[in-house]
Parts: C-alpha cells; sequence; structure tokens
C-alpha cells in the first residue's frame, strides 16, 4: 500500500469519528425508541462546549466534560418534549437543531464581545501514538497514532455493544423500542427508559462534536457540523442499529468524503460536486434497497400513554 | 394442602363474582364477549383494582398489587394478545425482567434452564429462535415458559385458543394436563364448549359480569353450558312484517383470506340475501366477523371467490364503487374508522357520498347542499348536536352512532352491512339501531347483520347464522334458532346439517 | 413482524389530528411566542444586555421604515410560499421536510429558465421562469415521494438526505454551465431583466413575490376547506382507516400533496431568485426549509394563519439585523426564538390531545 492510500484511509478514518460518536448516541435512542433527528444539534451544543471550556481552561479535558454536558442538555429538552408531552419525535428534533444552531452562535459572540470577530482558537489536540504499534508498518499510522478521541470513539462500540445486547439494562431498553407495553408488563417504567437513552445519547453525540472542534478544526464556528447529524442518523439505519455495523457504516461515509479529497489530489475529472454527493447517494441506495426490510424498533415514533 | 384463590367481589354495582381455585385443578372460566372474563383477570393481575372485595392467593391477601406483585406471589398470567417482543429470542424474551438472569445476562444458564424445563412440560422451544418467526402457537408457550420460569403456582390463560389451529390447540391441551400433573393451578378462560369440557375439573360460567353457574365438567353438558351462558330465550318486541323474500341483492361465493397475524381468515364463505331478508350472524368477536364485513364493502381483498351486488359481479370494484353500487356499510369503530371524530358532524354526514354530485361538482364541494342534507338527516333521524358544525367527537356514542346509521341507511341501499353496530350504546340507542335496521328490510333492502350480542341477532333476524373460527357455521331458519342451538355453534359446536347456505 | 399492542392504546403522535383555526391554537401559539420571548430576554439579559432595549430596537427595525417593512415582507415571502405546501403535506400526516432542498431545485429551474429560454416580453418571461421553478420543485418532491412509496423508506429521510443532494447540485450547476465565469463567488450570471419580478410598491424592494404568496394561502385555504381534494387530505391526515373506509386512495392522495408542496417550495426559489438576488447565489436558501416547517407550526396547520406567522417570522429576522448592528445582540436571535417556540408549541399541541375530552 502507498503513502497516499494510507493517507487515504487516515482521511477516512479521521472523518468518520464525529460520526461514530453520533451514531452510536442514536443507537441508544432510536433503540429506545425515540428518533435520533436531534444528533445535528447535539453535536453542535457539544462541539461549542468543548471549544469554550478548553479556551477558559487550557485543558482538553474539561472540553470533553463540557461537551458531553452540552449535549445531554439540548437532549434533556428533546426528551422533555417527546417522552414527557410526547411530541411529535421528528419535528422536534427538527426544533432541537435550529434551536441549538442559533444559541451556540448566539452564546459564541456573547463570550467573545462586541466588535470582535468571532472566533476562538484552540491548539489542536495532538496524536498520541501508542508505543510499539505506532511503528508497525501500514496499521501503525492508520490505527495508532490517532488523536485520543479517536480510539475513544472505536473503543466505545464494545461497551456499547455488550451493554445493548449483553445486560439486562441494554435487554430493557430495547424492548421498551419494540413493545413498551410488554415492558410495563414485567414491571419496567418505559417513559424513564426512553428520557435516560435520549439524555445519554446526547452526552456522547456531544463527544462527536468535541472531536470537531478539538481533533480537527481548533475553533467554533456558526453550524460547524454542516449535517454530520444526518449522516450520522443515515448510518445508524445502515448499520441496522447495531454497534459494529454502524461503525462500518460511519467508515463508509468517510471513505466517500475522504474520496473528494483524493479525487481533487488526482485531478479526476469527476466534479468535487459530484464526489461530496458519495455519502449521501449511497445512504439513500442502502435505504431504497433495505426498503420493508429496514426494520426499525418497533415502537419508534410511537408515543407510549401511561394511561392508555 | 390447598392452594386456594378465594375471590368474592364486586366488578359492577349488581354483580359479585366469587371464585375458588384449588391447587392442582383446572377451573374454566366460560362466558361471552362483556361477560367479565377479561376484567375479572385483569383485577386478579393487579392491572385494574376491584370496587369491592378481596382476593387471597396461597394463604395470604394480594390488594393494590402490581403486576409485579403478581407475578412475584406466583401468578403467571397469559394475556391474549401476547406480551412479547417480537424481534428478540425466546431466550431474550424469557429473561427481559427477570431477576434470576443476572445483570450481565447468563445466557449459557439461562438457556440450558429453558431447554430442560421446555422439555419437561413438553412446550418444544428454541432458546434462540426469534419470537417474531414463532408461529403464534410456539409464541404462547413462550409466554408460559415465562411464567413457569418465573415460578408462577397459578396460571390464567385467557382466551388461548383464539388464533391456534386444532394441532396446536392440542398441543396446549397436552401442556395444560402436564401443569397439572406438576401440581400447578389454571384458570382457563374461554368461550369455547369442547375445550372447556376436555380439559377443565370445573367450570364457571360469567354471565353480565356475575357467575351463573358451577359445576364439575364431568357432569355438565354443552348444551346447559350453552343455555347458561347466553341467558334465556329473548322476547320479541319489534315490528316485523312477514313477508316473502325477494331476489338476492347480495351473494358470496367461495369468499377465501388468508389468516395472518391476529385474523382467523375466511374459509370458503358462501352466502346470499335476498331483498327485504335480514341474515343475521351471530359469533364471538375475533371469529372472521370484521374479515367478512369489510371484505364486502370492498376494504379487504378476498384471495379467492366472489361478491356480486344485485347480480353484478363487484369482487373487483373498490369501496366508492360498492357505495355507488348500493352498498352501505356500518363498521364496528367509530373511534377510527366509520367516523373522522375531528371533523363536523355535517361533513361526517356526507363522509363516503361527498365526492359525488349534489356534494361536489367536479372537485368543488357544494357546502350548503352538505349542510341542508345534515339537517335533513339531523331531523329524521333525531341525532342530538350542538349543530352541524360541531365536531364529531363532541357527541356522546349513541348519537355518534346515530350519524353513522343516518349516513349509511338514508342513501336508500339495497344492501346494508352492519358490523357490531350497537357497541358501547345504550339500550335506547341499541333500539334505534335496530328499528332502523327493520325499516331497510320493510323497504326493502338485504341486511347482513353482524353482532355479538346474540339477543339482538335473535330478534331481527330472517335467518339466523354463526360465524366461528371464519367459517359460516349453519345457517338456521328464525323458527329453528333457538338460543341453545346458536349458542352451541357460537361455541363450536356441531349441527347436524353444517353450512347451510341458503 | 412488529408485536403490536393491540391491547392498549398506543397512540401516534398528535401533531396532525385536530389542528383547527381555534381560539386554543391563536392562544396556544401566542404563549408559545411569548414564553420564547421571555425566555430570549433572559439569555439577553445574562449576555450584559438590556433585554428591553434589544426589544426595542428589534422592533424599530421590523417596522421603523418603508424600506424596513418591505425587506421584512420579502423576507416572509419564501417562508409562506414553502410553508403552505409543508403545512398541506402535515394535514395529511406526510411529514415533508426537503423544503430546503425543493426550493433550491426551484430556484435553480427559474435561473435556468431564464437564461437558456429568454423571451423579449416580461409577462412571459416572469411566467415562464417561475413555471420552471414549479416544476423543479415538484419534481424534486416526487423523487422522493416515489423512493418513499415504492421503497417504504421513510418520508424524513428521504427528504432530508435530498435535501443535501440537491444543495450539491446547484453547487455542481454553478461551477459548472450557470456559473458566471471571472466571479469570485459561485453564482451565476445576471438575469435578463425581463425576468425580473417587478415591484409590488415602487422604490421599496418589495417584489410581487409576496402578492403571489397571500393568493397562494388563500388558495390552499380554499383547497382544503372547499374541494373534494382537501376534503381527502383531511381525512387522510386524521386516520387512515377512515380514508379507506371513505373509500379514499393513500398513495394517490400523498403524491398529489407531495407534487403540490414541491411547486409550492420551488415557487419560492423562484421568487427569491427573480425578486431579491436576481441571479442564482450558492446558499440562497439556507435554513428555508427549516423555517417554512417552523411557520407550517406557528399557524397550526391553517393556511390564513401562516400569513401572520410568516410576517412574524420575517419581522423578526428584518429587526434582528437592526438590533445585531445598534444594540449588538446577535441576530442568531432569531434561531433562538424560532427553536423554543417549536418546541412549546409542540409540547402544548401534545398536551391538549392528551386532554380527556
Amino acid at each position: 500500500m502507498d503513502a497516499s492510500s494510507i493517507d487515504f484511509l487516515v482521511a477516512a478514518l479521521r472523518i468518520a469519528t464525529p460520526l461514530l460518536f453520533a451514531a452510536l448516541g442514536g443507537i441508544l435512542s432510536e433503540r429506545a425508541g425515540v428518533f435520533a433527528v436531534g444528533l445535528e444539534g447535539m453535536m453542535l451544543a457539544g462541539a461549542f462546549g468543548a471549544t469554550v471550556a478548553t479556551f477558559l481552561t487550557g485543558h482538553a479535558a474539561f472540553g470533553f466534560l463540557a461537551s458531553i454536558v452540552a449535549g445531554a442538555c439540548l437532549a434533556a429538552m428533546i426528551a422533555i418534549v417527546t417522552v414527557r408531552f410526547q411530541a411529535e419525535q421528528m419535528v422536534t428534533g427538527l426544533a432541537a437543531n435550529i434551536l441549538a444552531i442559533g444559541l451556540t452562535s448566539f452564546l459564541l459572540r456573547s463570550f467573545v464581545g462586541r466588535g470582535q470577530a468571532p472566533v476562538i482558537q484552540v491548539a489542536l489536540l495532538p496524536a498520541w501514538p501508542v508505543p510499539g504499534l505506532a511503528d508497525l508498518p501500514w496499521i501503525g499510522p492508520l490505527l495508532f497514532q490517532q488523536p485520543p478521541l479517536t480510539y475513544l470513539a472505536l473503543l466505545l462500540t464494545v461497551p456499547i455493544y455488550l451493554m445493548l445486547m449483553r445486560t439486562q439494562p441494554g435487554l430493557l431498553l430495547r424492548a421498551v423500542g419494540e413493545n413498551p407495553i410488554a415492558a410495563f408488563a414485567i414491571g419496567a417504567q418505559p417513559l424513564r427508559v426512553r428520557a435516560l437513552a435520549v439524555i445519554a445519547c446526547g452526552a456522547i453525540t456531544g463527544l462527536g462534536g468535541a472531536v470537531l472542534a478539538l481533533q480537527q478544526i481548533g475553533t467554533f464556528s456558526d453550524g460547524m457540523t454542516y449535517g454530520r447529524g444526518y449522516i450520522a442518523l443515515a448510518a445508524i439505519i445502515v448499520g441496522r442499529w447495531m454497534p459494529f455495523g454502524t461503525l462500518v457504516a460511519c467508515l463508509v461515509f468517510g471513505a466517500a468524503e475522504a474520496l473528494y479529497l483524493r479525487v481533487q489530489a488526482i485531478g479526476l475529472p469527476i466534479s468535487s460536486y459530484v464526489v461530496q454527493m458519495l455519502p449521501y447517494l449511497i445512504a439513500l441506495a442502502v435505504l431504497a434497497g433495505l426498503g420493508r426490510s429496514a426494520r426499525l424498533p418497533a415502537a419508534i415514533g410511537v408515543a407510549y400513554d401511561p394511561k392508555g | 394442602m390447598r392452594d386456594i384463590v378465594k375471590w368474592f367481589d364486586d366488578v359492577r354495582a349488581n354483580a359479585g363474582i366469587s371464585l375458588d381455585v384449588g391447587r392442582g385443578q383446572i377451573v374454566g372460566l366460560l362466558g361471552e364477549n362483556g361477560s367479565g372474563k377479561s376484567t375479572l383477570m385483569k383485577i386478579l393481575f393487579g392491572m385494574i383494582p376491584p370496587d369491592g372485595g378481596g382476593i387471597i392467593f396461597k394463604g395470604r391477601e394480594l390488594c393494590e398489587h402490581t403486576p409485579g406483585d403478581a407475578i412475584a406471589a406466583g401468578i403467571g398470567m397469559i394475556h391474549q394478545h401476547f406480551m412479547l417482543v417480537d424481534a428478540m429470542t425466546v431466550a431474550e424474551n424469557v429473561m427481559l425482567g427477570w431477576r434470576a438472569a443476572g445483570r450481565w445476562l447468563r445466557r449459557g444458564a439461562v438457556g440450558h434452564a429453558l431447554r430442560e424445563t421446555s422439555a419437561r412440560y413438553g412446550l418444544d422451544l428454541d432458546p434462540d429462535a426469534e419470537v417474531g418467526r414463532l408461529p403464534l402457537g410456539r409464541r404462547q408457550r413462550v409466554e408460559i415458559l415465562k411464567a413457569i420460569l418465573r415460578g408462577a403456582d397459578l396460571f390464567v390463560l385467557d382466551e388461548p385458543t383464539s388464533n391456534l389451529s386444532p394441532p396446536e390447540v392440542s398441543a396446549l391441551l397436552e401442556v395444560m394436563r402436564r401443569l397439572r400433573t406438576e401440581g400447578k393451578s389454571i384458570i382457563f378462560i374461554s368461550h369455547k364448549l369442547h375445550e372447556v369440557l376436555e380439559i377443565c375439573d370445573d367450570i364457571v360460567v360469567l354471565r353480565d359480569g356475575k357467575a351463573v353457574g358451577r359445576m364439575p365438567a364431568a357432569a355438565a353438558t354443552k348444551a346447559e353450558l350453552a343455555r347458561l351462558m347466553v341467558g334465556r330465550d329473548v322476547s320479541e318486541p319489534f315490528q316485523r312484517a312477514e313477508r316473502p323474500p325477494g331476489p338476492a341483492m347480495l351473494a358470496l361465493a367461495n369468499i377465501r383470506l388468508p389468516a395472518g397475524e391476529g385474523s382467523v381468515g375466511l374459509h370458503d364463505i358462501n352466502l346470499s340475501v335476498a331483498s327485504g331478508e335480514v341474515l343475521a350472524l351471530a359469533g364471538v368477536d375475533g371469529n372472521g366477523q370484521a374479515e367478512l364485513a369489510e371484505t364486502i364493502a370492498g376494504m379487504r381483498r378476498p384471495s379467492g371467490g366472489r361478491i356480486l351486488i344485485d347480480g353484478v359481479d363487484a369482487t373487483r370494484c373498490g369501496v366508492a364503487e360498492r357505495v355507488a353500487a348500493g352498498l352501505a356499510y356500518i363498521p364496528a369503530d367509530r373511534s377510527q374508522m366509520s367516523l373522522v371524530q375531528a371533523m363536523t358532524v355535517a361533513e361526517n354526514l356526507v363522509l363516503r357520498d361527498v365526492r359525488s354530485p349534489p356534494y361536489a361538482h367536479r372537485g368543488w364541494l357544494n357546502r350548503a347542499a352538505q349542510i341542508s342534507r345534515a339537517g335533513g338527516l339531523i331531523r329524521e333521524f333525531d341525532i342530538r348536536a350542538p349543530g352541524t358544525g360541531a365536531a364529531a367527537q363532541k357527541l356522546s356514542g349513541g348519537n355518534q352512532q346515530k350519524i353513522v346509521v343516518a349516513r349509511e341507511v338514508g342513501r336508500a341501499p339495497r344492501v346494508l352491512v352492519a358490523l357490531q353496530a350497537t357497541w358501547g350504546l345504550d339500550p335506547v340507542a341499541t333500539r334505534f339501531v335496530l328499528d332502523r335496521v327493520l325499516e331497510l328490510r320493510a323497504y326493502g333492502a338485504a341486511v347482513l347483520y353482524i353482532s355479538s350480542e346474540l339477543e339482538e341477532v335473535l330478534a331481527i333476524g330472517d335467518r339466523i347464522g354463526v360465524l366461528f373460527a371464519g367459517r359460516l357455521a349453519g345457517v338456521l331458519p328464525r323458527a329453528e334458532a333457538t338460543a341453545a342451538r346458536i349458542g352451541l355453534l357460537m361455541a363450536g359446536g356441531a349441527e347436524p346439517s353444517p353450512g347451510m347456505a341458503a | 413482524m412488529t408485536t403490536a399492542a393491540e391491547g392498549a392504546r398506543l397512540q401516534l403522535p398528535a401533531l396532525m389530528q385536530r389542528v383547527a383555526l381555534t381560539q386554543e391554537s391563536l392562544i396556544r401559539a401566542a404563549l408559545a411566542v411569548a414564553a420564547a420571548l421571555v425566555c430570549t430576554a433572559v439569555l439577553i439579559a445574562l449576555s450584559g444586555k438590556d433585554p428591553v432595549i434589544a426589544y426595542l430596537a428589534l422592533f424599530s427595525g421590523a417596522f421603523g421604515s418603508i424600506d424596513r417593512v418591505a425587506f421584512a415582507l420579502n423576507k416572509a415571502t419564501p417562508y409562506l410560499l414553502a410553508g403552505i405546501g409543508i403545512a398541506l403535506c402535515f394535514r395529511a400526516k406526510i411529514i415533508n421536510i426537503g423544503g430546503e432542498g425543493q426550493i433550491a431545485i426551484g430556484g435553480l429551474g427559474a435561473t435556468w429558465a431564464a437564461l437558456a429560454l429568454p423571451v423579449a416580453h416580461p409577462t412571459a418571461a416572469i411566467a415562464l421562469a417561475l413555471a420552471a421553478a414549479m416544476a423543479g420543485g415538484a419534481l424534486w418532491a416526487g423523487v422522493a415521494t416515489i423512493i418513499h412509496l415504492s421503497r417504504r423508506v421513510h418520508e424524513v429521510l428521504v427528504t432530508l438526505l435530498l435535501n443535501f443532494i440537491a444543495l450539491l447540485i446547484i453547487g455542481e450547476a454553478l461551477h459548472g454551465s450557470l456559473g458566471e465565469v471571472g466571479a469570485g463567488f459561485p453564482q451565476s450570471p445576471l438575469l435578463p431583466a425581463t425576468a425580473w419580478l417587478p415591484k409590488l410598491w415602487p422604490r421599496t424592494p418589495l417584489h410581487i413575490g409576496f402578492a403571489i404568496a397571500v393568493v397562494a394561502a388563500v388558495g390552499a385555504y380554499v383547497l382544503l376547506w372547499r374541494t373534494t381534494f382537501g376534503f381527502a387530505i383531511r381525512v387522510a391526515g386524521a386516520s387512515r382507516p377512515a380514508a379507506l373506509y371513505a373509500g379514499l386512495s393513500v398513495p394517490s392522495i400523498t403524491i398529489t400533496v407531495m407534487l403540490l408542496a414541491g411547486a409550492l417550495a420551488g415557487l419560492a426559489g423562484g421568487v427569491e431568485v427573480l425578486g431579491v438576488h436576481y441571479r442564482l447565489i450558492e446558499g440562497f436558501s439556507y435554513g428555508f426549509g427549516f423555517n417554512a416547517v417552523a411557520i407550517a407550526l406557528l399557524g397550526a396547520l391553517q393556511p390564513l394563519a401562516l400569513i401572520p406567522a410568516a410576517l412574524f417570522l420575517g419581522f423578526l429576522e428584518a429587526g434582528a439585523l437592526a438590533m445585531q448592528r445598534q444594540v449588538g445582540v446577535p441576530s442568531s436571535l432569531v434561531a433562538v426564538i424560532e427553536g423554543l417556540t417549536m418546541l412549546f408549541i409542540l409540547a402544548a399541541m401534545a398536551s391538549a390531545e392528551r386532554k380527556p375530552q
């Protein structure tokens, strides 16, 4: 494998990392029966929190924490409206995204102060090479010379899978998303489970925003997530709501976007715009291909009325 | 030593039910829709509180308990509509909410226990099978397995055989025998006489929220049970003119609908209804009534057979065309189907006709025509509404149904299909509906009246038949249709000459 | 393959049910807006500015002069047009959030028609361009509907993904055949003046697009309440079983409503291109689609109520720019107010549904 291919794969992984956080968080929410349309806003909130906190304290660790809290806060708002009030989930997610865009933009400017350019610069997180493994040919630079949040994203796949499929709480979460009445019949509280799942989703997705801010761009700008939250939604479906499948889907989307850079480098006569369409086209194609067999959690989007 | 469930309570003001179940006993609870069976069991299981009385289970009193408490005490409820997660495996469904399975699910240990128990009780279940792919009979056994593993001593089976095929039913009865051998008690709720007679030790019959009889199965006969279930023969206060029936207005030939999830389907339905005749079909809900009505109305497509309206083949026609051909339909569901609750009275009164003149002309609604029609129907049928512009949901149940009846009958149809048309109505409103049906009959229409209220069926049918498990289980002329015979057919008993289609 | 919870009443979220222009829904909308404004005032105060002064600046920025009012009405126009279509979709229980893409493609259509098919007569030129805009939007909505109906993909996902693809198509066009050579910014050449929308109020920016939008709102009202098709939409949106019982075809209703909504959104894009910018600019319609959804909700899905709802947002945006200039409160506050309003309305609508009658 030549150097530019490695570069391509590294780029793919880099692009996929924020998607992966958002998708993993989204799986929790959707498996519990709440559409995760608000991923975009949660990621943006996380990016904002990460930037501001890191700037204020000088330590990225606080940035991580802040991104988790920020994402969780936005998710809490969504949880109140959709779980407590049982409003329509899709449109609530949209509203939350609009709110997040406005709120982060507003807070940024308030924070920076009048007259100054609304830019906060933070240092990018350096790569943390894993001693020994980082020197391996090919997979060394690919897997073991990444910044810390990338490792976290990849590793997070495992506990989330285990939790969902191998523990009682995970079983319960899945049951609430498939048939909340059955869950109630064995003594669970579906509404509480859903609310917690949504908030957990926000926390994890917020970290995806931290990735964007602290590992890739180094600053916060308005609407910087630019649709990644929606791609993550598609990744969840392509990955069939399973962590490892979603990991693969995120890598595929990352590769599709990295292709754009590669094509530019090579100078192929394909328009860059067309290449940028790839992730979305792939998502559509897979969704259309899955069609009838795309098995959403059965009770997703359906309000559970405890008095019903 | 006896495990006793003793129960005395007042579910409704003038009803009280006492029930005793001993250890290692199977007690059958027999009754029609609305007799109080399901309510009783919901109280037992802690889903709704009783208005009076109490429950003593294994020597301890159960009060204000939740389903969780009931399960912990040792009551296992096998619901009629399964509380299973289709997308999960048998093992996962069993483990759901089961403390013994551990926080970190001990799949190996659970799988082992599953196989063992399954073998012991003849359940034949594979822990790794996906529940959604299992046939209904197997799914039910997952529910039973769950109850066994949680240490239930009393099993309550609520209409367990309504969706099972005969071999699955035999298998279930076998499982029940094994449970009894192991010392478990069972309450078997059903409306099917032969099953209850076959498996139960004692039988309790419920009617209108009261227990009207208890006897050992050995001493019971089908006829007596049927009589207890449906009550005395009803008197006949209706005006009916006897007239020779005219030509056949509605005819079904070999209508078939495949059985599916939660549906028994339709199997070779042959019937015909003549002009000026009421063919009334009795039967406990869930035996194919909705399927039959909707197929005739054009809302479901049969997989085989033909439907003729006044001699013309209407099998390929859609709903609107059948309305135009003179077919009226009163569905059972007022909340979602026959009325749009959010729309006004006037709009609902023209719901099915709104696209034809005079209510619309080339796509434009003629409000004036709609309102005048609505006004006319309101007067004629005495619908109590705040105004034509009031939302339908503001009216009482009886008046809502009047809207439906007014709309369908007011069209002077040639054929009327009515499904559970008096459901949820008080006696006055019920009488109203029945009078209108008879009026239509006098006018010359053919009426197919489907109801689970036997009294009504006996009161207005010129010929009376029974729907059972998706088949027409016998059609008798009025004079021969006694409550006992019909009750028997409703519960699955056989007539000497089944399938008499005129 | 799902376990239907037949024994209990699981109810679909009640966004679309029983949304009538009752006093209730108007009060709800007003309360939601008020609550959002209060929350935002708190935010402003926390950021160190005086909310009263800020809101005054907002108000004067919106209504201060004829030009300002014209600016606000122009802003409201595309939201109103696209919002009408979305409201019709929501009425039929179809969640179409492809406004972004449909508007953009509409703008593209208008631009292409104006450049590729020049016509001397202004009325004809405008009519042609707007027709192309409507066709473009309808086409884009049609693609989404076909995928949704034939492959059973959820309409939200399909319309959402197509938004991104549409924006990229615009970018591609502007870098290629439709782009202006030598411009530093992706935009089309200036459109021929015959295709420019005339002004509604002379010597102001206000173009006839607003009048078109109002006419469309009235038309939608008439459609919804006076035609058989509107009746069909309302029945299908209230209850699918009732639609079946009433002899209606839900797929056919879906297609027609979506095409109509796409045409309206396309018209919004065309009007924006022909009336404000006179050329196609990349990103000209960012956020329009989502704002249209907000409008539709705020107006309780009633076409006529969408007019004040769109005006509200238009004036808000116009005023916010002034507020930013004068008081230093960022104009992104508009999105905050919008988002909060939507959340409050959604919660209020849903809890009104659950109240026992």
